[in-house]
């Protein structure tokens, strides 16, 4: 046990930049890994504007030099999915999975800072590729060999290993925090604490860790594999010396399929928190929950191959069957969320219609990718813009939603202050106004056949008015960011005050103070059950025989 | 629990189904209008693509049930369960219930499944490849060209057709027509029974036609293979075909197109493509200047050429790459737009005498079509 956190005498601080730089506080630490994960949204962002306002109007009009264009889609994925998605969530989850577990601070709390400072890092080597002679990595986020190997139509360049590096530095971060996060879960929670009442966010943190750390060190060997033919002369994926081009995409989607689960299980975590609070009931289905969690986490690892059926080196029916059933848990969690809100009283706070939104827009994405584990139809909708749509609508539409459910949610938690709620609900509806004007249209223009990854298509093949009305919702979605900035920024000086409860929420991290002690807790409620702030709320209701399966009965 | 009956209730369940009802007529408007329509692939061009199209079809109706079915239960909760100012009272605390979690597992499990089984279906017709097909075109893809040999009986290549070259200007070209193999494309007999291997020297790149509903990888180190008949009723249609794997910074210009011809027409357009692909180049007029230029690790020797005015000559043109990397010299304006003289490509270890017409004096610009971006330089005629 990290017994020198608890100390409460901590307060000769050297200076609050210097606190900062060194802490090794869980929840100084989770909030650098928001601002950090933040600020290369924006940057990641930056890049899908551009690619958007390339395609609004038929044409070469900001890239004239295509490879640019192809740097820019290559590095918003990559940002977005390492940078932004999975550190925010880990972030999130790192301020409060030791409060809902009643537990002073992470397991290894300098390791913990270890994992959070090399993200900055591997962002600024990844960045560091734009200076690099040749460019950024522009093989798309996937770098698929042949054609992220050295040649001159290939991939000359050193940003190309900038971006390898950068992957090898960031999963390093992601293996370190996911043992981190094991080893919390498993050894500090807090008396009473059993694994079956620790709340849904907790659940998903321990299905996504151990995901984390059976996956990443796969594509770190990808990631290796594709250096040393790069710069070492091997010919790992080079078909004519011995090697094999499909290797890679095998090895490469081993880790990023269930990577996807990875972006997406903690936002479900946040929801699952999210809705019972905001319609006074608890999570329908908290067991059927846990399980469809774990299922989803170990058929996730079952189905890598549909990202590869077009190559004809796949199985095709064992990963068709694998990809239908996975849509049998993610159903039941959506079963679930409805039945959680069904008869309940619901408040439409900001953080509630963020999780709402995740509900309707993640739905649109699990029915769409239902599409594609059907072989045949992914031969036609495979690498077109209706694959961009699916991703996205799982991705943004499910993750970036949960995520601002979770910071609209915990914001008051971790500063002291609410955020303005009229701010917030301008946020959401510019955000899901700009966000399905950007990607339904995707749908259409992926049907009718435009392949992704281009910067320019035949002006006469029909797409112009969708790719305008696209690339209008790219900039609606850049524009409603602005009102949350402009929210945090004033809601830091004059928000109201928020004090320990805002919401009347269920779990431990609102039985302590907003923002909480350095040590966590001055003393917890009883734990008996997976609400124990609600049972502290509701003496009266707490013991209810057979309320949940563990339960003894009444004392 | 004992809430006074609530007189409140009967409207807001009025408005609840109202917008419930809103919705499927919204839904069912989008439909009748035509807009719909853009849900759907495109028309299925041949018989494989129909067979998917079939599937596609089924899944999209379940998609849309379910997607109706808990979009509206979402948004009946949202409308009828809304918490009063004031009201402090916890609705039932409603922990779950094993036979409706049951239930929607059992469901979506017997969905999926079915699902499963009719695409497993569809993709042993799609999918299937025969041991004597009618037709066999090779086609290879390489940055940034597709070529396609067509196959006699016995495997020999019979004719090839190269794109993008005859897709620019050719003098094969005069009159544009469909029967004509010097304008390009990938012609193909209707109704018949056409199987196409794949096959790249390079990076990965992927055949793909939108109406065919079908794409499938073109990968370096294996041969891909697959079959598709074209439907009879398309005789005369052309089909856009595309790359569909990123392949470089020339992925874009990766363009195709197949022409479905009835048999007749395919003969004719086939025979000419076989004299095209057989002539012996004209032979080069004596006294004629020669330039030589040659192409290595996809640069070429020089940045500047130097041709007579008004006089035809001849580029002496050597492709020193490895098989697989195709070049050309394609002379175009100074600025870029208006194309001069094309010639076709020629692969790696290959060399040509391209003859050129005389050219007014001036600077012009002579590139590889294939790698615009790096090989290209300055003609300069005084």
């Amino acid at each position: 046990m990290a017994t020198h956190v608890l100390t409460p005498a901590t307060t000769a601080y050297r200076s609050g930049l210097y606190e900062w730089l060194t802490t090794t506080d869980h929840k100084k630490i989770g909030i650098m890994y928001v601002i950090n994960s933040f600020l290369f949204f924006l940057i990641g962002g930056f890049f899908a504007l551009g690619v958007r306002a390339e395609l609004a109007q038929p044409g070469l009009q900001i890239f004239k030099d295509e490879h640019v264009y192809n740097e820019f889609f290559s590095i918003h994925a990559t940002v977005m999915i390492f940078l932004f998605i999975i550190p925010m969530l880990a972030g999130l989850g790192n301020y409060i999975v030791p409060l809902q577990i009643g537990a002073p601070d992470m397991a290894f709390p300098r390791i913990n800072a270890l994992s959070f400072w090399m993200l900055p890092m591997g962002g600024i080597l990844l960045l560091a590729g734009f200076l690099a002679s040749g460019g950024a990595a522009a093989a798309g986020w996937t770098s698929y060999p042949p054609l992220s190997e050295v040649g001159p139509t290939k991939s000359p360049g050193s940003g190309q290993d900038l971006w390898i590096l950068s992957i090898i530095l960031i999963g390093t971060s992601s293996i370190l925090g996911s043992i981190n996060f094991l080893v919390t879960i498993f050894k500090m929670r807090a008396p009473g604490m059993t694994l079956f009442r620790m709340p849904i966010m907790v659940w998903t943190m321990l299905v996504t860790s151990v995901l984390v750390l059976m996956a990443t060190p796969v594509i770190t060997s990808a990631l290796v594999m594709l250096f040393i033919d790069r710069n070492l002369g091997g010919t790992f994926f080079d078909p004519f010396h011995g090697g094999n081009a499909v290797l890679y995409q095998n090895v490469f989607w081993f880790y990023s399929h269930p990577a996807v689960y990875v972006m997406v299980l903690p936002a479900m975590g946040i929801v699952s928190e999210v809705l019972p609070v905001f319609s006074r009931k608890p999570l329908f289905g908290y067991k059927a929950f846990i399980f469809a969690t774990a299922g989803i986490g170990a058929l996730g690892f079952s189905v890598w191959a549909h990202h590869m059926f077009t190559t004809g080196q796949v199985f095709l029916p064992f990963f068709s069957l694998m990809t239908f059933l996975i849509a049998v848990p993610t159903g039941v969690k959506m079963f679930n969320w409805c039945f959680t809100m069904f008869r309940g009283k619901l408040t439409l706070s900001t953080p509630m219609i963020f999780a709402i939104g995740f509900l309707t827009m993640f739905l649109i994405g699990g029915i769409n990718g239902a599409f594609s584990a059907a072989v045949p139809v992914d031969f036609a909708l495979h690498d077109t813009y209706w694959v961009v749509a699916h991703l996205h609508y799982v991705l943004f539409g499910g993750s970036v939603f949960g995520v601002f459910a979770g910071l609209y949610y915990w914001f008051p938690k971790m500063t002291g202050r609410l955020l303005n709620e009229g701010l917030g609900k301008l946020h959401f509806v510019l955000m899901i106004v700009g966000f399905n004007l950007t990607f339904f249209p995707m749908h259409i223009l992926g049907l009718e056949g435009m392949p992704r990854r281009i910067a320019d298509y035949a002006s006469d093949a029909g797409w112009n008015d969708l790719n305008l009305a696209a690339s209008i919702g790219g900039f609606i979605i850049g524009i409603s960011i602005l009102p949350f900035i402009w929210n945090v920024f004033i809601s830091l000086r004059t928000g109201a005050i928020a004090g320990d409860d805002p919401w009347e929420g269920n779990t431990l991290e609102w039985a302590t103070s907003s923002p909480p002690p350095p040590y966590n807790f001055d003393r917890l409620p009883e734990i008996r059950s997976e609400r124990p702030v609600f049972d502290a709320r509701h003496p009266h209701l707490r013991h209810k025989p057979g309320e949940l399966a563990d339960e003894m009965g009444p004392a | 629990m004992s809430s006074p009956p609530r007189r409140g209730l009967a409207p807001e369940a009025i408005v609840a189904g109202g917008v419930v009802v809103l919705l499927v007529a919204l839904v069912a408007a989008v439909f009748v209008s035509g807009i719909g329509q853009n849900l759907y692939p495109p028309d299925a061009a041949t018989s494989q693509a129909k067979d998917t199209r079939g599937l596609y079809d089924i899944v999209f109706a379940l998609a849309i049930a379910i997607f109706l079915a808990v979009e509206g239960l979402i948004i009946w909760s949202i409308i009828r369960y809304r918490r009063k100012p004031g009201d402090d009272e916890l609705p039932p605390q409603t922990h779950g219930n094993n036979l409706v979690e049951i239930i929607w597992t059992v469901i979506p499990t017997v969905i999926v499944l079915y699902l499963f089984a009719i695409s497993y279906n569809t993709l042993n017709t799609v999918n299937a490849v025969s041991d004597a097909p009618d037709i066999r075109v090779h086609a290879v893809a390489m940055q940034f060209v597709w070529k396609f040999e067509y196959l006699d009986g016995s495997g020999n290549v019979m004719a090839t057709q190269t794109v993008p070259y005859y897709a620019t200007t050719s003098a094969d070209c005069a009159q544009a027509s469909m029967t004509n193999a010097g304008c390009g494309g990938m012609a193909l007999p209707v109704g018949k029974k056409i199987q196409i291997t794949l096959d790249s020297p390079d990076v990965i790149h992927a055949w793909y036609v939108p109406r065919f509903l079908f794409k499938r990888d073109v990968i370096p180190g294996q041969t891909n293979k697959f079959e598709f008949t074209i439907d009879p009723g398309d005789a005369g249609q052309a089909f856009r075909g595309q790359c569909a794997e990123l392949c470089g910074t020339g992925h874009r210009t990766m363009l195709f197109t197949v022409l479905g011809l009835s048999s007749p027409d395919y003969d004719t357009w086939l025979k000419s493509l076989v004299e095209i692909t057989n002539r012996t180049p004209p032979p080069v007029p004596s006294g004629a200047a020669t330039l030589q230029l040659t192409a290595q690790n996809i640069q070429f020797d020089k940045t500047s050429l130097e041709a007579p005015a008004n006089q035809p000559f001849v580029i002496d043109f050597k492709n020193m790459d490895p098989p697989g990397v195709m070049h050309n010299v394609q002379i175009r304006q100074s600025d870029g737009t208006t194309v001069i003289a094309d010639q076709p490509t020629i692969d790696g270890g290959n060399e040509a005498q391209y003859q050129y017409q005389g050219l007014a004096p001036g600077t012009y610009e002579f590139i590889c079509i294939v790698h615009p971006s790096i090989m290209h330089g300055t003609l300069t005629v005084p």
